[in-house]
């Protein structure tokens, strides 16, 4: 299996501080995004914590950690399932606790979509509006259902989702982390197919960049750098709200002269980490 | 967050919380709270937070649904109550709910609408109940829980029907595919499905399917009673109680 990833986080051409953040590992085929609310400087405060616990959780998983979910865990479930649904938890308890014991971060928290591929299988983990999309066989699948009162309204039939996409209330969350000292995790698992491009993206993306635009940069442009930066560039040309980070991850497991040139031309661009701030 | 464990007895056999989505009760296993009793219908209640209330409904069971000791078809659940479906009882716990608030700490202040925030519990409610108002009677108070399903009408495939559980349904020649197609000359990925929060979606896989007649060359929502032809392969995309 061959697997080529890219991300870019971009402050947007709106605000002027950048609260997303991202960290892909390729070793460990572990990708995690997170787009952080607050006051101040906070937002960037939670994004980042909220994705370093989720890296050393699944990393390292203590034992201790493992009876964190108190809901039953389907017995299909893989063991990277289990770990990094409990890292979604974990992260949730460190924004809260940091959040009660520091009377300024008051208010903070995250979006967290976290992807970890396992061979032919790949763990998904969601909480908030931040998004994972598959791009298999040309047509752009929404993994994940965002926690937004108005994707709720859509999913209740109140609302259509045209009517959703013009929404004044798309910002309102019914849940991020941070917000609560428990939390409902979205996980799941699902097969990987040959070509498959995995995305992860803040919404910064979503509300500026239709889907077709996306499905037409990802099948246009094989590098996951470019591609990533190509999302940004569109996002940016049409407003740039907010916050823009993009994560792409494209998966071969047939040798292939398409992905041979891939990997040739992809060397040596990947960067790996993005935060608010800067590393 | 309020939560509901399932009882034979005194022995608690699962424990699962009340989130967005309602929580499923029946014999059928892809039930959030599935109990293996003749008792119980395959879909026989299932528990939802409606405009702020936590409502138990009954699907129409054979055997009915009881709350405390009262049978019900529909009824406002309070913290503590026993719901009794066959020789289970499911428990009620509504204690959790009362949660610190988001925002407790502030002085209330009108939600700046650029700003992300998130809604505490009464918050959520209050505007979801809002929200039901406007919208009239939407889908989800409509009665029944519909198991989206693709009947085979034509075509060799490795089952008459699939439900749809998954989010992705590939249909093709792969052994991952959940719809399997058979033969000679059929692609590995034909044409796939992808639930939605606002329904499911047919997108062309490596061929170009028809809905009803009219190829599909991009993501569409699928209708109750759509005829989906890919490969020879006739399936009927409905949704059952």
């Amino acid at each position: 299996m061959q697997i080529a990833s890219g991300g870019v986080t971009n402050v947007g051409r709106v605000r002027t501080n950048n609260e997303d953040c991202f960290r892909i590992l390729e070793a460990n085929n572990l990708f995690v995004l997170s787009d952080g609310m607050g006051g101040e400087a906070h937002g960037e405060v939670a994004s980042a914590l909220a994705v370093e616990t989720v890296v050393k959780h699944c990393l390292a998983p203590e034992d201790k950690d493992a009876t964190l979910i108190f809901a039953d865990i389907p017995p299909t479930w893989s063991a990277k399932t289990r770990v990094l649904a409990n890292a979604v938890h974990l992260a949730n308890k460190n924004i809260y606790e940091s959040a009660q014991a520091h009377p300024e971060q008051h208010g903070m928290g995250a979006t967290l979509t976290a992807l970890w591929i396992d061979e032919r299988r790949f763990s998904l983990a969601h909480v908030g509006d931040s998004r994972a999309y598959l791009l298999r066989g040309g047509t752009l699948q929404q993994l994940t259902g965002d926690h937004s009162l108005v994707a709720e309204q859509v999913r209740r039939g109140i609302l259509t989702l045209a009517e959703a996409e013009r929404s004044e209330m798309q910002s309102v969350l019914l849940r991020a982390l941070g917000a609560h000292p428990e939390i409902e995790v979205d996980a799941e698992e699902h097969t990987l197919f040959d070509r498959d491009i995995l995305l992860l993206c803040s919404d910064g993306l979503t509300r500026m960049v239709t889907e077709p635009e996306i499905a037409g940069t990802l099948q246009a442009e094989p590098d996951p750098v470019r591609a990533a930066n190509r999302l940004v560039e569109l996002a940016n040309e049409q407003g740039g709200a907010d916050n823009i980070t993009v994560v792409v991850i494209r998966v071969g497991f047939e040798s292939t002269d398409w992905f041979s040139w891939l990997r040739r031309s992809g060397r040596n661009k990947t960067r790996a980490n993005g935060s608010a701030g800067g590393e | 967050m309020a939560k509901l464990s399932l009882m034979f007895e005194d022995k608690l056999v699962k424990e699962v919380p009340i989130g967005s989505r309602p929580v499923g009760i029946g014999r059928s296993p892809d039930n959030d709270l599935p109990v293996d009793n003749l008792a119980v219908s395959n879909y026989h209640a299932r528990v939802y937070f409606e405009a702020g209330r936590l409502v138990v409904e009954d699907l129409d069971s054979l055997n009915g649904t009881f709350v405390n000791d009262l049978r019900v078809e529909r009824a406002t659940l309070h913290d503590g109550d026993s719901i009794w479906v066959g020789k289970h009882h499911i428990k009620v716990d509504a204690s959790g709910d009362a949660m610190v608030s988001w925002d407790s700490g502030r002085k209330a202040s009108a939600p700046r609408i650029n700003e992300t925030m998130v809604l505490d519990t009464k918050q959520r409610r209050d505007m979801l109940q809002q929200a039901a108002a406007m919208g009239e009677r939407s889908q989800f108070a409509a009665g029944r829980l519909k198991m989206p399903t693709l009947v085979v009408l034509e075509g060799k495939t490795d089952q008459k029907e699939y439900v749809l559980t998954n989010k992705l349904t590939v249909i093709g020649k792969s052994g991952m595919a959940t719809v399997r197609l058979k033969g000679w000359f059929k692609p590995q990925l034909a044409a796939q499905i992808n639930q939605r929060d606002d329904g499911y979606y047919l997108g062309p896989g490596h061929k170009v399917p028809t809905v009803n007649g009219t190829p599909i060359p991009g993501p569409v929502r699928l209708n109750d009673g759509d005829v989906i032809e890919v490969c020879r392969v006739r399936l009927n995309f409905v949704f059952r109680d």
